[in-house]
């Protein structure tokens, strides 16, 4: 069974289907964000006011600064809700530490604790952070490399199927797609031939395939499921078989070239 | 009167299993034994090894392996996650479990359920519950909000809970308690917002603190060397995700702990930042550190070393070792000299890219080159690591150590420049992954198989037996039993997901079952009669 796996040319990823995650989704979003999102309202108003009050010393992004601490990270401020926590150290301030007490009504201080709220849960939302500039390469050594060392000019041209690739995908996306695309329905899937145990051989695009089965569809849409004993032969041709092979081999300096070559095909 | 005396100790035997069953009560010497008719502890024994001396279902018979039972949950509606990552345990013919905010007992023979027990959250991550552990009649289990729940294991409700975390502090709990003795040794979770980590000791009466053993050091304390400033060390991660291991003899309990905070930017950080992604040897009576070992000095790619420390009683030379043995999230193999945390055997068991090699204690040695930068790098393994919490397991039989192995690659953003960043301060993206069952040498680090699955795939826990069999899954959502000499698959069955736990097994009225959980199911196999 080994061997046989060997022999093919498969090495796919995402392409055969998985099985559906068991796991249901939190209800109206984001896994990271557990507590009430601040309205955005209340957090602007909160923002121009913690700038104004606070930001000298707790810095403008309330991240700490002369004096102040961070309050990003701070016990109480993660323990508030709403300034029952904030409200009273504004109130009375900290004659000890060196922070004066500011009279505020309390809707201001809710503002304030809204403004903190938000720069927690930004901090807090890996997922919404966002990536900084990614085109740092050279066009010219990243154009050599796709009709070079890449090999990427024996199934791609810049003419061709990538012509105006750079319009369709954002640098950051163009990034990830370019080292291993994930194939949409239709695109890029392994293609595969069955020889079955009677003989008869069956090609089409492998839906299945583990140790014990596989399965294809065929150019008429229909389906075809065979176990994998000693007798089944399977040839897989994965159109990204390269892809896989070529991530070994970049360096960050070759990655980075090419996408300075890819963002150019507009 | 010798005849009266043996038939009397027999009464009084009988009389004993009577009253434990009628109980339900853990007898805590089952927990220093291998695991046979009971598996009393999360890994089965304190060991971590995941073998079972059993071997009525072995390599002769196991194509006549079939389904006894299955039992599939029903948490109710609004449940965050109704994934099974627990390993049951399996005390007097009962097998106990947990999903975050819920625990099951049903019954081992059967799958039919005795009680379920519902935790009303005050929020927290819900990633996963690892499941229970057990002192005499209670059952300790922690939720996402953080707080040690007790049951009585006879029919599930509650005895007290205790908060060991504040969830508003992002804090969330994962692991299954570990019980030593009068010690319930609790971890806690959440690197969303650096926080600091420890391993608390709890009361197995009152819940009441014993101890707590930061991972980090505090100002002026040992390991505060490896940290710029205070501030950067009291927010430094660190967390005690995955149950850990003991060796009675030694009195030492042996935990890997978390990564460092912020977890992907690091110029905050400068240092080492002990004692995170570190094994750690911890005294279970006074929580005092014994020794220590770092996977990942410095680490920036998330990878904790919080996976199983599994203990191996080996040969090396020809002389017999207290080893200690993990394969760590960096996709390092470590074995230690577990009586002094010394080096034995440092070596990758996937092609990684991103270490310039070991440093003389044998901890590897990053390549800051592959630290997130703004523009991405491409590193080997990806975020989610070689390996992960999910069980590996030795075979003292084949002398091999067995893991489910991701070869996968990650680009990692540094997102946050500023000097003092927070959070993660950088993203990943997943490019590519593929998973194979690998069979180490624990003597060298070589691998002497490897089974190649050829497509991503989770993490998943290993189980192995006397029966010369190992138990696993593969990414297609088959249970699969493999020859551990060679590799050769023996049997399989396809189930409604990926195997979301770690197998476990027990012996009943002379009948061996295995039990796994895939999604929302656990499935008890046994032979055909």
């Amino acid at each position: 069974m080994k061997k046989l796996l060997a022999l093919c040319l498969f090495t796919a990823a995402s392409v055969v289907a998985q099985p559906p995650p068991a796991a249901a989704p939190r209800p109206g979003g984001n896994m990271l964000i557990t507590r009430s999102v601040p309205d955005a309202a209340a957090v602007e108003r909160g923002q121009k006011n913690f700038v104004g009050n606070c930001g000298f010393c707790h810095g403008t992004t309330a991240q700490g600064g002369d004096g102040g601490p961070d309050l990003v990270r701070s016990p109480l401020a993660l323990d508030d809700e709403r300034g029952d926590k904030i409200g009273p150290v504004i109130e009375q301030g900290r004659p000890g530490k060196g922070m004066p007490a500011f009279h505020l009504p309390a809707d201001q201080i809710q503002d304030i604790a809204a403004f903190l709220r938000s720069r927690q849960q930004a901090a807090i939302d890996r997922s919404a952070y966002s990536i900084l500039n990614v085109v740092t390469g050279d066009r010219e050594k990243g154009r050599e490399y796709f009709n070079g060392a890449g090999r990427c000019h024996s199934c791609h041209s810049p003419t061709g199927d990538l012509a105006g690739i750079a319009k369709k995908y954002d640098a950051v996306t163009l990034q990830s797609r370019f080292l291993y695309p994930r194939p949409r329905p239709g695109e890029s899937q392994p293609q595969i031939t069955v020889r079955s145990a009677t003989g008869q051989s069956f090609s089409g695009t492998l839906e299945y395939l583990d140790d014990f089965d596989v399965a294809l569809r065929d150019a008429a849409g229909d389906y075809h499921s065979f176990s994998r004993d000693g007798r089944v032969k399977l040839e897989v041709h994965d159109p990204l078989a390269a892809h896989a092979e070529l991530l070994k081999k970049y360096t960050d300096t070759d990655m980075h070239n090419l996408l300075a070559y890819l963002v150019t095909l507009k | 009167m010798k005849l009266i005396a043996f038939a009397e100790m027999k009464l009084i035997a009988f009389a004993l299993v009577g009253c434990s069953l009628a109980a339900q009560s853990l007898d805590p010497a089952l927990l220093l034994k291998p695991p046979t008719d009971t598996w009393p502890t999360y890994n089965g024994d304190y060991s971590g090894r995941r073998f079972s001396p059993l071997s009525r279902i072995n390599s002769s018979n196991v194509t006549a392996m079939t389904l006894a039972w299955e039992y599939r949950l029903d948490p109710g509606a609004g449940t965050l996650t109704s994934t099974i990552k627990s390993t049951p345990l399996e005390v007097n013919g009962v097998l106990y479990f947990t999903l975050p905010d819920h625990a099951w007992a049903v019954d081992a023979r059967t799958g039919r359920q005795l009680w379920h027990y519902q935790w009303e959250s005050h929020g927290g991550i819900h990633i996963g519950s690892r499941g229970f552990g057990m002192y005499g009649s209670w059952l300790y289990f922690e939720t996402p909000d953080n707080y040690l729940v007790s049951l009585n294991a006879k029919d599930g409700t509650e005895r007290w809970h205790v908060e060991i975390a504040d969830v508003k502090q992002e804090y969330f709990s994962t692991p299954a308690p570990i019980v030593i003795r009068n010690h319930i040794l609790v971890g806690v979770g959440g690197d969303s917002l650096d926080v600091p980590g420890y391993l608390e000791s709890r009361d197995p009466e009152t819940g009441q603190l014993q101890w707590r053993w930061n991972t980090t050091p505090r100002k002026g304390q040992p390991g505060a060397e490896t940290w710029p400033n205070p501030e950067s060390m009291e927010h430094g991660g660190g967390m005690t995700w995955v149950p850990g291991t003991y060796d009675p003899d030694l009195n030492l309990y042996y935990l890997g702990t978390g990564n460092p905070n912020p977890v992907m930017a690091g110029q905050g950080r400068k240092g080492d930042n002990l004692w995170t992604c570190s094994i750690v040897a911890l005294n279970p009576d006074t929580g005092k550190l014994a020794w220590y070992f770092q996977a990942s000095p410095h680490d920036t790619h998330d990878w904790d070393a919080a996976e199983t420390p599994v203990l191996i009683d080996g040969e090396m030379d020809g002389r017999p070792r207290k080893l200690l043995a993990q394969s760590s999230r960096n996709g390092y193999f470590f074995v230690l000299d577990r009586t002094n945390g010394k080096n034995v055997v440092s070596k990758p068991f996937i092609d990684l890219n991103w270490s310039k090699g070991l440093d003389a204690k044998g901890q590897p040695i990053g390549n800051p080159d592959k630290e997130p930068k703004p523009d991405g790098t491409l590193v080997i393994p990806a975020l989610g690591g070689a390996a992960n919490w999910p069980s590996p397991s030795f075979d003292p039989e084949t002398g091999l150590f067995y893991i489910n192995a991701s070869s996968s690659y990650s680009l990692y953003y540094l997102t946050d420049k500023a000097d003092k960043p927070e959070g993660y301060g950088g993203r990943d993206s997943g490019v590519y992954s593929t998973l194979a069952l690998k069979a180490i040498d624990y003597r060298t680090g070589q691998i002497r198989w490897t089974h190649e699955y050829n497509r991503p795939g989770p993490a998943i826990g290993i189980l192995t037996t006397a029966g010369k069999l190992l138990f696993t899954g593969d990414p297609s959502g088959n249970f699969i039993v493999y020859d551990p000499s060679n590799g050769k698959i023996l049997w399989h069955a396809h189930l409604i997901g990926n195997l979301s736990n770690g197998p476990m097994t027990y012996e009943l009225d002379g009948r061996q079952y295995v039990v796994v959980g895939a999604g929302d199911t656990l499935y008890g196999f046994t032979l055909l009669q």
